[in-house]
Formats: structure tokens, sequence, C-alpha cells
């Protein structure tokens, strides 16, 4: 259970835009809403990957009037998680100042655990 | 189980090229971080500026691409802050058609489990990081 649990983090967190939004309601607790309004995303492109973070056990849905606002969970797998976003971000960051540098295409990524 | 993150780029460039990237520090310095001095030889010293954050480290592994080494290029350094456990760096270069060349990058934790069992961990110069490792 612990490993499947843990699959579903990393892949969940396996998306750049997903950490993005992660670490957004990590900041402040949001809606849909309010996350596609400082997003170049839809808000149903929003709402996808919010569930799938949700379904990974990293958010929790509270009611807020006629809207749903998450909050991060703290979760079991947080130190593993909180370094694998804070880690993978640095390295989209940095990848894309060189492929800027050079002139190169976007670079990309995948982020797990391995046993 | 080891946290790892990889991160893959394309070079329009030769692998021999792209081993400057990865080793002048004047390169460095536009793109792995603010300042950085790194003596690429195994067990160079490494200083990196993040910002307002200062990173210490050493050099592991320093192969410029070789027919030895069927093109291929790595460099691997330890970095990390202060009282954490350093974790391990590996840019690796592989030649692909056409003269392009690809840049894998891996970055682990492969020492936590030694923290965490009390063991004293390389790179970490203070105590004081407790259990972080996860039962997954």
């Amino acid at each position: 259970m612990a490993a499947e649990r843990a699959d579903a983090v990393f892949d969940a967190l396996a998306d750049p835009m997903r950490r993005q939004l992660l670490a957004a309601i990590a900041q402040r607790p949001s809606t849909a809403t309010e996350l596609a309004a400082t997003l170049p995303i839809t808000r149903q492109a929003v709402a996808k990957h919010l569930s799938s973070l949700s379904e990974a056990g990293l958010l929790a849905r509270q009611r807020a009037g006629r809207d749903v606002r998450y909050t991060v969970t703290p979760a079991p797998l947080s130190s593993a998680v909180s370094w694998m976003a804070e880690v993978g971000g640095q390295w989209d960051r940095r990848l894309t100042r060189l492929a800027d540098a050079l002139g190169e295409p976007a670079p990309t990524s995948t982020s797990r655990s391995q046993a | 189980m080891t946290d790892v993150v990889q991160r893959d780029l394309e070079l329009e460039r030769s692998a021999e090229e792209a081993w400057r990237l990865l080793t002048d520090p004047a390169w460095l310095s536009t793109w792995l971080a603010d300042e950085v001095e790194l003596h690429c030889v195994p067990g160079g010293a490494a200083r990196f500026r993040l910002g307002k954050e200062e990173h210490e480290g050493w050099v592991e592994e320093a192969s410029p691409p070789s027919e030895d080494s069927g093109g291929q290029g790595r460099l691997i350094f330890w970095w990390g802050r202060e009282g954490e456990p350093a974790s391990r760096v590996e840019l690796e270069l592989t030649p692909l058609p056409g003269g392009r060349t690809l840049l894998h990058v891996a970055e682990t934790r492969p020492l936590e489990l030694l923290d965490l069992i009390g063991l004293p961990v390389p790179g970490q110069r203070s105590p004081g990081y407790g259990p972080a490792l996860v039962a997954a």
C-alpha cells in the first residue's frame, strides 16, 4: 500500500504545473478559479491537475460557498515530497536558463523515487 | 528508497563543446547557480551561491567525453546547505546522432538513510537533521 501511494505521489509530482500548483496552494489555500486566474492554463486544466493531486492524497478539499478550496495535506511522505518538489523546480529553472542561453528547446522532466 | 529527481535536455552541440557548459565556472554561473567555484578533479572543492544561499561541496568524478567512454562525459558532485545531508548531482553527456548531445541530470539523496540510522553523513558538518525518511 505504501509503495502504491508513493507511486501515486511521485506521478502526481512529475508534472511541473502540478508542482507549481502545489507550491501555490502551500503558500495560500485556493480555489480552482483563483489558481486559474494566476496561471497560464484554463480553469478546467487546473481542476484536472487538482484532482490528480487530491487522489495522491496531497490536497484536501474544503467547501467554500459554491466553490471548493484546496489545502495542502501534511502527508506521511511530506519530507520526500517537499524535497522532490523543491529540487525538481530548481532543476526546471536551471535547465530553462541553460536552454535559453543556448537557444535550445525547453527541457523534459521526470521525477520519481527509486528502490 | 532513494529520492531522485531527473531531467533531460538535448543540446545542439557536441559532447566536447557541452563539457565546457558543465565545467567552466563562467558558463556554470549563467545557469547552475549565481556564483560557482568548481575544481574539476576528484575530491576537488566546490562552492555555489544560489541567491542568498551558500552551498558547499566536493567533486566525486570529472570525466570529460573521450573515446574510451564511448564519447560520454560525466561530472558528479555533492552539494548541500550547512546542517543538512548533502545530495549528489550527476550530470551526464551522451552523444546523439547529428552532432547533438543529451544532458541528463540526476540529483539524489542517497545518504538520508545513513543519517536516519545515526551514521555520520559525508558533506554534513553539523548534526541536528532528524529522521525524515519515509516508510514507503
